[in-house]
């Protein structure tokens, strides 16, 4: 197996506004030192809560979000260290699919220009060749080619992700970053986008780097899975290993909070696990494990020391007392 | 109410477009801005004279010649003559103000906007600086240091009256840098002109228009009012200038003053009236009704 | 014995730029104190309409009650006076909405907003209702109640501000409260403590809970009774283990196969193709036959009527004339 995108040390810090005119700048770190691996034609999942720092990482990753630190290997080759031009012609190979498909879509644009686009910026192909190819796609995606003239606004929710993949494939990418592509769709119709996903994905060979709070879907799409807590990696490893046996406590957790079809209210069932609180501020993040506040393990150790990541078994834990 | 397509290809500009079409004082307006500007363009051909040439009695009232029916001034010129000639520079001098208004606060708004930080810190202070300016004593220097002329009217009042396009450009590029198709426009390798120019710009112009209407307004009303104090250009008929010349003697004559203030007050209410219907257009949560 | 909540072939529609829709067709709900119903559907399905019409908040016009009734302990709401609803709002009948910080009021704190429902019900004194106020929010489990009470709702978490909604809800004691998708904006180790706190608070005050939601896991963990609707109507209706184990309509069926869920195995995911049509096309038959892979001629030309086939409650031809 080859690694397609290897992030090392990667580093986000946003600045803050100041707190007093005179007093020092605040910095905020949203991406802490997260190191993961994408292999060629498999999907990676990152998951986490709200404000774990998945999407920054994606977006770090592929150079839409400033790094402060670290190295992304696309191929090998640092994508943090391109001048902007030649990143310009890397975006051809990393493509994106965002949330949320009512603001993705630039309102004022026929969609079949929107599918374009890529294609026209990246000079790729003669216009003959771009409008044939934007027919193909939107039968690829499922829509149908009498509906090229229209508007995005004229586009059902779920149609309107298909446009944006659509619009994502268009340059023929070996990387596509999906951050919570179904999560704003109704349920059935998140079925047909994720089914979508998972048929694109065997026939044009595609990797993804997937971004979701959801787990279900994530253990439905990903073959590899990166658990975030407070910006950084806290487990990664094979799907299966996490699902079965989560090492570190925040995964066990999470698995354990999200709704289960086998636990039924008439059997009056008890939550394994159950967490209180929030996480910390990350503006001044603990100096031990960010978790350990909230963790029923956390000793004295956890509160003093952050964990470093090691192998157990076939997964890569950041914890203390795994297990 | 739910997920519906209607396959009819509809562009936002259209849709606004349709809303503005039942808009019955919008369409008003459209009608009285129409007839003005019809009447100044061609006015002149039906109604022969100029507006320069004494044709009868000073302060002749309206009414009591057949010849000129709303009749002259103080040196006995033709009141219809100048208001037919007048009308077209009246107009202009608002049009190119408008232009010049949006094409500088659009430019600076949107540069400040788009980039933020030390760019937009630089930029706004520029646009404060021109906004706590009197607008009126400054744009009174700048006709005084350089002749009366309509265009320097005209670039006097663009001048003085763009830091707020400015201001809107800005806090809308604000807004919509923050979607996600304009992150997507990024992601597939467009520069930041391109961004500024075909992404974000065609998205921010609703209220632009908007605005862009209703500057037409305040800048005739700019016009007349720096011809009022006598800074017209004296050798090109205004609406401003007949009321500008005729002041001194309202309390005489009534009618060489009232009649160009009614055609202002008419124009500018018709573009107002226009600028509101395309406000209520534009503005989506209306449309469903 | 009458249902605490008891809502029969109620019907509301709206006035559209399409002309009058049935947003709620023939629903019938009702549920019992102690108990939990679960209403689960897509969006548009009519679900957060039914959850209005009972709190009497249909916004009329465009929306008005065509037919049918409410009736809370035997107490008829559809004609009742705005100032009896009013009372009834937040005493008797309380709800929790989705976005709990566009439903608290940003300029006032969070003590004082909890403190006002309570003097809008009970004759106390402020500093009472103050003190009432701050018991409510050590009851939902927020810590340091007595300081987070002086906090504003921007200070606080997600999950500490949809507590706080509980809190609110709880105050009067209501017999029935509405959970209008809870936890929708809310991650789900803090959707885990709210459905725990709303399972808690129900066994102590023996509330009847009615949750609207899309989810199916959240049904499986909060609801005795489930009813599931597609396009204004109740489509199936019975214990929330007979609809997650033998779903009867083909829709209610879809909806569990469509979904990732944990705990699911390994198939892969059934999708229902189409989208919900929109009300002002509904036509003579079932409003799902599109999206029907069972469907028959009797489907186009005869709305099927919730009826039980031999397990439980659903309405649909097919399954009535044993076809699936």
């Amino acid at each position: 197996m080859t690694a397609l995108l290897r992030a090392e040390d990667l580093t986000v810090r946003f600045r803050l506004a100041k707190q007093s005119l005179f007093g020092p700048p605040v910095h905020l770190e949203a991406v802490r030192a997260v190191s993961f691996t994408l292999e060629k034609g498999r999907a990676l999942g990152i998951v986490g809560e709200s404000g774990s720092g998945k999407t920054t990482t994606a977006m770090a990753a592929i150079r839409l979000t400033e790094a402060a630190g670290g190295k992304v290997l696309f191929e090998g080759e640092d994508l943090l260290a391109l001048d902007d031009e030649a990143m310009r012609a890397r975006r051809r190979d990393i493509q994106l699919i965002f949330q949320d498909p009512y603001s993705s879509l630039n309102p004022r644009a026929r969609v079949a220009d929107i599918v374009r686009e890529p294609m026209d910026l990246m000079e790729i192909g003669t216009p003959a060749e771009r409008d044939a190819r934007v027919r193909e796609l939107f039968g690829l995606v499922g829509l149908r080619a009498d509906q090229l003239g229209l508007f995005p606004h004229q586009f059902s929710g779920g149609q309107r992700q298909r446009i944006s993949i659509a619009r994502a494939l268009s340059t023929n990418p070996k990387l596509l970053v999906c951050d919570e592509p179904v999560s704003a769709l109704d349920v059935a119709i998140q079925a047909q986008i994720l089914n979508l996903l998972a048929r694109l994905k065997e026939e044009l060979g595609l990797s993804y780097l997937f971004i979701s709070h959801d787990l279900g879907v994530v253990r439905h799409v990903c073959d590899d899975v990166a658990v975030m807590y407070l910006g950084k990696i806290v487990e990664h490893g094979p799907r299966d290993a996490i699902f079965d046996a989560p090492q570190h406590p925040y995964s066990q957790a999470l698995l354990a909070a999200a709704p289960s079809l086998k636990r039924r209210k008439s059997e009056g069932y008890v939550r394994p696990m159950k967490l209180s609180g929030d996480p910390p501020s990350p503006i001044r993040p603990p100096k031990g494990c960010a978790f350990a506040d909230r963790c029923p393990k956390a000793q004295e150790l956890c509160r003093d020391m952050p964990p470093e990541p090691h192998e157990e078994g076939a997964l890569r834990v950041a914890c203390h007392f795994p297990g | 109410m739910s997920d519906m397509t209607d396959y009819k290809a509809e562009s936002p500009a259209r849709e606004a477009w349709r809303m503005f079409r039942r808009n019955v004082p919008a369409l008003a307006g459209v009608l009285i801005l129409g007839i003005i500007v019809l009447l100044t363009l061609y006015g002149q051909f039906f109604y022969a004279g100029d507006a320069f040439d004494v044709v009868w009695a000073p302060h002749e009232p309206p009414g009591a010649t057949a010849e000129y029916p709303l009749g002259t001034d103080y040196l006995g010129r033709d009141i219809i003559a100048g208001l037919l000639t007048g009308g077209g520079p009246t107009l202009a001098v608002g049009a190119v103000a408008a232009a010049i208004t949006m094409v500088i606060g659009i430019t600076l708004g949107a540069l400040a906007g788009f980039y933020g930080g030390w760019v937009d810190n630089l930029l706004m202070r520029i646009t404060e600086f021109f906004q706590v300016l009197p607008a009126l004593l400054f744009a009174m220097v700048l006709v005084t240091l350089f002749s009366p002329s309509l265009w320097t009217i005209a670039i006097a009042i663009g001048v003085v009256s763009w830091p707020q396009t400015a201001r809107l450009t800005r806090a809308e590029f604000f807004k919509i840098k923050e979607l996600e198709y304009v992150t997507a426009a990024r992601a597939i390798g467009a520069r930041n002109k391109r961004i500024i120019w075909t992404v974000i710009l065609p998205n921010a112009m609703p209220p632009l228009i908007v605005s862009a209407t209703l500057t037409i307004g305040v800048a005739i009303l700019f016009e007349a009012g720096l011809s009022f104090l006598g800074l017209g250009d004296p050798n090109v008929m205004s609406w401003g200038l007949m009321i500008g010349a005729n002041r001194e003697y309202i309390l005489d004559a009534w009618w060489p003053v009232t009649f160009p203030g009614l055609a202002i007050f008419f124009t500018v209410f018709a573009v107002s009236l226009i600028g509101d219907g395309l406000n209520d257009a534009f503005n989506p949560k209306l449309r469903e009704r | 014995m009458t249902a605490l909540l008891d809502i029969n072939d109620l019907r509301v529609t709206f006035n559209t730029r399409y002309g009058e829709v049935t947003a709620l067709d023939s629903v019938s709900l009702n549920v019992n104190a102690g108990e939990t119903l679960g209403v689960v559907g897509e969006s548009g399905c009519g679900k957060s309409i039914t959850a209005l019409a009972t709190m009497g908040l249909i916004p009329s016009p465009p929306g008005r009650i065509a037919g049918g009734s409410i009736k809370l302990a035997g107490e008829e709401l559809t004609g009742a006076s705005d100032a009896r609803l009013r009372a009834l709002r937040g005493a008797d009948i309380a709800m929790i909405f989705q976005e709990p910080m566009t439903s608290l009021n940003p300029v006032f704190t969070v003590g004082d907003q909890i403190a006002e429902a309570i003097m809008l019900h009970q004759k106390v004194s402020a500093a009472q209702a103050f003190k009432d106020a701050i018991a409510l929010l050590d009851r939902v489990g927020i810590p340091s109640p007595a300081e987070r009470a002086r906090d504003y709702p921007h200070q606080l978490s997600g999950g500490m501000r949809q507590r706080v909604m509980i809190a609110m809800a709880v105050s009067c004691r209501p017999k029935v409260l509405i959970a209008d998708e809870p936890t929708t904006a809310l991650d789900v180790t803090v959707q885990a403590q709210i459905f725990d706190l709303l399972n808690e608070i129900q066994r102590e005050f023996g509330a009847a809970i009615i949750l609207i939601t899309h989810d199916m896991g959240a049904i499986s963990e909060m609801a005795d009774r489930v009813a599931v609707m597609y396009a204004g109507r109740v489509i199936e209706q019975a214990r929330a283990d007979d609809v997650l184990d033998a779903p009867q309509h083909p829709y209610a069926r879809g909806l569990i196969d469509c979904i990732p869920a944990l705990g699911k195995g390994e198939t892969e995911l059934r999708e229902i193709p189409g989208v919900v049509p929109p009300l002002h096309l509904l036509g003579a038959g079932c409003a799902f036959a599109d999206r029907c892979a069972h469907k028959f001629a009797r489907c186009e030309s005869e709305k099927p009527l919730l009826a039980d086939h031999g397990h439980h409650p659903a309405a649909c031809h097919a399954v009535e004339e044993g076809r699936i």
